[in-house]
């Protein structure tokens, strides 16, 4: 059995450096830029033509919280090179699986992690936003300086668990032909004919890379509790 | 600073009913009244974090006419003008006492960093937390916290500090050391507008006394008279009579 793992092991750890963790990172990184004008724009207090951007963004994040993260894989890989209009768009949209990749799981992040913002932002106390106002700060400052600093300290948890559900949700980056680590353990499993133990070891792989985010996840927390530590507990 | 025909409702509840008043710089203005008056919302239209619905709201060589939009340069104006200090302090937990006293002038008013962080240290001083600068507000007593609050009003150089119950959330051993900075700070003539239940405190620093109840000003005018019309005026001697049960003992107040 340890010539198995021996051997698959390098393969799979190289798969997960090749991919899993590049998409992962740089998804994540992606999706919480998204996320973050997502909410700004929905808690915007601007009506007007604005509330048409308000509608775009809230009819996205419905769509992705709405539909298997699966079948927006497929649709952005096999289905978007079949999008054709004629005279603007001849040979519909192709994406490398990898980028397909990038592209749906940082807007399926963004629609999830946007809600997180929204609802760290309100729980900061109106009384945040009263201070602020009243020395005259105005609500780009506020938000920036005042709100946002305390938001982010709430939504370090539930992003974290946004991080951590991503790496795993990577595996399904198989079905669009993008050679992850769950791909090659598949693939390996397919030779030796050993299943339990390469699918055992791919899991364990993924629990040691969320093991690590955990950590950081509560390093993060310690560090924007510091100042906060008899409040909050 | 000067109110004409405020009026202010929330929802089916006239909060504030054709509010006229006039609120003299330089002088200590105690607002009074039951909960639920009106008074805090009247407070919190002078910083205009209310915005109510009609009036003319007139402060130094500002004119606001609160049935039409306020351009936000103005409103900028008005906030400049009046610094605003809560009942619940609301530092800003994320920052230090020295950085919440210097948000203010170096955010909104773009004063020099070192400059501002001078002035911070003399603020802090004066209100007697100057060793406390690097602290943050976690670590303060709700008197501190809010002493901090005080000197990050002052920090704006306001014209008017209105406070809104500033003491009403600390336990009364820490009222003292906030209501002796409020001394301080009548004496040196900084006009100050104050609502507060500490009826005790009201008559040793108020020059004028509002008394507010339903959204209506029952009485306005000179601390002295106001206690004084306590015999003729059933709704002030009742309101009086009601909040004396604590602090301070029926003689004291009558005589």
């Amino acid at each position: 059995m340890w010539d198995i793992i021996t051997s698959s092991l390098p393969q799979i750890l190289a798969a997960g450096i090749k991919f899993t963790i590049p998409l992962a990172l740089i998804s994540f990184a992606i999706g919480l830029a998204l996320a973050l004008i997502t909410a700004l724009v929905r808690i915007s207090h601007r009506g007007g033509a604005f509330s048409i951007i308000k509608g775009i963004f809230r009819f996205y994040v419905w769509l992705f919280r709405s539909t298997p993260l699966l079948v927006q894989l497929f649709i952005v890989y096999f289905g978007l090179p079949y999008l054709r209009i004629p005279g603007v768009l001849e040979n519909g949209i192709k994406f490398s699986p990898f980028i397909a990749g990038i592209i749906t799981f940082s807007l399926n992040t963004g629609a999830y992690a946007s809600e997180t913002i929204r609802a760290s932002i309100s729980s900061v106390p109106n009384g945040q936003w009263e201070a602020a106002s009243s020395i005259g700060m105005t609500r780009g400052q506020t938000l920036r300086r005042i709100v946002l600093p305390q938001a982010f300290r709430i939504s370090v948890p539930p992003l974290a668990n946004s991080f951590i559900s991503l790496v795993k949700d990577t595996s399904l980056a198989a079905s669009i032909t993008i050679v992850e680590m769950f791909e090659v353990s598949q693939q390996i499993a397919a030779q030796n004919y050993q299943p339990l133990i390469m699918y055992t070891l791919v899991a364990v792989v993924y629990a040691v890379f969320c093991s690590i985010l955990t950590f950081g996840q509560g390093y993060l927390e310690k560090k924007t509790n510091q100042h906060l530590d008899q409040t909050e507990g | 600073m000067k109110l004409q025909g405020l009026n202010k409702s929330f929802g089916a509840n006239h909060v504030l009913q054709d509010i006229d008043l006039e609120l003299p710089e330089r002088a200590t203005t105690v607002i009074v009244g039951p909960s639920g008056s009106g008074k805090s919302t009247l407070l919190r239209s002078l910083n205009l974090l209310e915005r109510p619905e009609s009036g003319l709201y007139q402060l130094a060589d500002l004119q606001i006419d609160f049935s039409k939009k306020i351009p936000a340069k103005q409103v900028l104006d008005v906030r400049k003008k009046t610094g605003m200090v809560f009942q619940d302090y609301n530092l800003f937990p994320h920052k230090s006492v020295l950085q919440n006293v210097i948000e203010g002038p170096v955010q909104v008013l773009k004063r020099d960093k070192n400059e501002a962080t001078k002035e911070a240290y003399e603020l802090l001083a004066k209100v007697g937390l100057k060793e406390k600068a690097d602290f943050y507000p976690d670590q303060l007593s709700g008197g501190q916290a809010q002493r901090v609050a005080i000197a990050r009003s002052l920090a704006m150089h306001p014209e008017y500090i209105l406070l809104d119950e500033p003491t009403s959330a600390l336990d009364p051993e820490l009222e003292g050391e906030v209501l002796k900075v409020l001394a301080d700070l009548a004496n040196e003539k900084q006009s100050l507008i104050i609502v507060t239940h500490n009826l005790f405190f009201a008559r040793q620093i108020a020059t004028k006394i509002v008394f507010v109840e339903d959204g209506r000003i029952i009485f306005d005018g000179p601390t002295k008279d106001f206690f004084n019309e306590q015999q003729k005026n059933t709704r002030i001697h009742d309101f009086i009579s009601s909040m004396t049960f604590t602090d301070i003992d029926e003689g004291t107040v009558n005589n």
